[in-house]
């Protein structure tokens, strides 16, 4: 079940990902339209993040290739933005909450340029959208790991990007931080950007997202919520793993009802 | 005057090695400095039979290739082999060190290069290599100008120009490579532009302070001034008079005990880092327990 959309804002072909000759990501071939909250799931080594670390030209890729905008990454650079796992990097940086969301404006101000007062206010607007401006002069160390993920967050909002690609950035984070990503990626999404999530909690996932990519090394499915949410496909990417189905059973009743009752007024 | 000169060798080394020293305790990265000092010595000696002279150019040029080989054989060994960090550093230095230590026993009785000098240095002598003479008049009357602190002078100069240049992506393939690279900035370039960095400044440094203390300076401020602070601007800053600091107080601790100049600075390095350990505020044993009294 690949549904494939007119103009695609990313456009992922025949994408193969080995390490240590091991497949980690199997010819994956979909379309993402533009402005949709895309959730990526599947179980753990699926190749979710290896995915968009392959969009992204950090994982060497064994075939294939990824258009953003229909041009190769290089040329879009700048209007695509990456949130790492906020475990690839350590924190005990002498750095503030500031100085990591101005990296976000190195491309804009140029690498061998002093940071400009304009960028000083974007990175600190930036702050104030994921709430944390009374944070900006704490060291980075002593932020919580849901603050910490918030300044992530800020960073790649400061690049001004039109696309977005996050590698679980609701790992390990308290649940005002979570309701506060989410409010803010439905901002986002309004303005008309594009953000690819890599997710692992199936129960909050269909309530966030609107279009899914299903993975299992291989690419099981992708499309809107409605077709690809299914008790079937869900099955097909989790495997045989029992605990998880007896959950997708229960979410796929939850989740049908209601949609139901919106369809039918007139029936 | 020379223990004017010495004191200004030892703070020119130390504030170049400071500085770079903070990127590699930042990046995890300490050792690569120990593994540049003892790699580069096949390089000297090679430099020194295809050149067939002891003048500095050949030999520094030697050195530099190897220091920059030694990275590349570890990058190589820790990426693409997969090998762990550290086995692949004492793999790859020990390997280059033992060639370069064949060459000096075969070949030294004809090179006068002396391989306790690499390795120990003798900063007492730099003193009498003078280079240029200035005639400033007065109480001094003519001041006699070591090569090396012109030398080295050129060093830190360079040193604080690259930081200077390209502070930010230093910074931020320090801090995170993966963003860096996502936002199109080569993380490789930048690491073998601070690994030649390095590889220069060892080279250039042993030749007047040895190779230990080299190591010493590489590392002992960059990690005292980590405990001090939590901001990077500040940190080299600190980095850079605590260095400076352990050259004047080790040549007064070798007057006073008579010993080895170099010994008595890395001795003074030491020290320092142990104070800052106990009694920085923010991260020191001291402070914590104090903190915890306090919330007790």
């Amino acid at each position: 079940m690949i549904v494939n959309v007119p103009n695609p804002v990313i456009e992922v072909h025949d994408l193969t990902v080995i390490y240590n000759r091991k497949p980690a990501l199997w010819d994956a071939d979909f379309t993402i339209p533009k402005g949709k909250l895309v959730g990526i799931v599947g179980p753990n080594g699926a190749g979710k993040s290896t995915l968009i670390k392959a969009i992204m030209g950090l994982v060497p890729l064994s075939s294939g290739h990824a258009e953003l905008f229909g041009k190769p990454l290089d040329e879009v650079r700048q209007k695509v933005s990456y949130v790492p796992q906020r475990e690839s990097v350590d924190w005990d940086f002498p750095a503030s909450a500031l100085d990591v969301v101005l990296m976000g404006r190195y491309r804009h101000t140029g690498l061998f340029r002093r940071i400009s007062k304009k960028d000083r206010n974007i990175a600190f607007e930036c702050l104030k959208k994921v709430r944390m401006e009374a944070f900006a002069n704490r060291q980075i160390a002593q932020l919580s790991g849901g603050q910490q993920q918030r300044v992530f967050l800020a960073r790649a909002l400061a690049q001004q990007a039109d696309i977005y690609l996050m590698d679980e950035p609701f790992a390990g984070i308290d649940a005002t931080t979570e309701s506060a990503i989410v409010d803010l990626l439905f901002e986002m999404r309004s303005e008309g950007k594009t953000i690819m999530v890599v997710h692992h909690d199936l129960e909050s996932a269909y309530e966030y997202f609107d279009w899914f990519v299903l993975l299992n090394t291989r690419l099981v499915a992708c499309g809107p919520k409605e077709e690809v949410f299914t008790q079937d496909l869900l099955v097909e990417t989790y495997g045989g793993k029992m605990n998880v189905l007896a959950k997708i059973g229960e979410l796929i009743r939850e989740n049908t009802f209601p949609v139901r009752e919106d369809n039918s007024p007139l029936r | 005057m020379d223990a004017f000169w010495i004191i200004l060798t030892g703070s020119l080394v130390a504030s170049s090695c400071a500085l770079l020293g903070c990127y590699l305790v930042l990046r995890k990265m300490a050792m690569v400095g120990d593994a540049i000092s003892h790699a580069v010595l096949p390089g000297i000696f090679l430099a020194y039979m295809l050149a067939g002279t002891r003048s500095s150019v050949p030999l520094l040029i030697g050195a530099a290739v190897f220091g920059v080989l030694c990275t590349f054989l570890i990058e190589l060994l820790t990426k693409r082999m997969r090998m762990q960090n550290d086995a692949a550093i004492g793999l790859t230095f020990t390997f280059l060190f033992a060639i370069g230590v064949i060459l000096a026993t075969r070949f030294a009785s004809y090179a006068h290069l002396d391989q306790d000098c690499i390795l120990y240095g003798e900063i007492a002598y730099v003193p009498f290599d003078v280079g240029w003479t200035l005639d400033i008049g007065g109480a001094i009357g003519v001041l006699e100008i070591p090569v090396a602190i012109g030398i080295l002078s050129a060093l830190l100069v360079g040193v604080i120009a690259l930081i200077w240049w390209a502070y930010k992506p230093l910074f931020i393939t320090t801090f995170d490579p993966a963003y860096a690279a996502a936002i199109g900035i080569s993380t490789t370039f930048w690491h073998y532009v601070l690994m030649g960095t390095v590889s220069l400044t060892t080279v250039l440094s042993f030749e007047s302070v040895g190779a230990i203390l080299v190591v010493a300076f590489l590392i002992g401020p960059a990690a005292t001034a980590y405990l001090l602070t939590d901001r990077l601007p500040v940190m080299l800053i600190l980095a850079v008079l605590i260095g400076i600091l352990s050259a004047i107080l080790g040549y007064w601790l070798a007057v006073w005990i008579n010993g080895s100049i170099a010994g008595a600075m890395a001795t003074v390095v030491g020290g320092l880092f142990g104070l800052a350990l106990f009694f920085s505020p923010s991260y020191g044993i001291i402070g914590k327990h104090w903190r915890k009294a306090e919330l007790s």
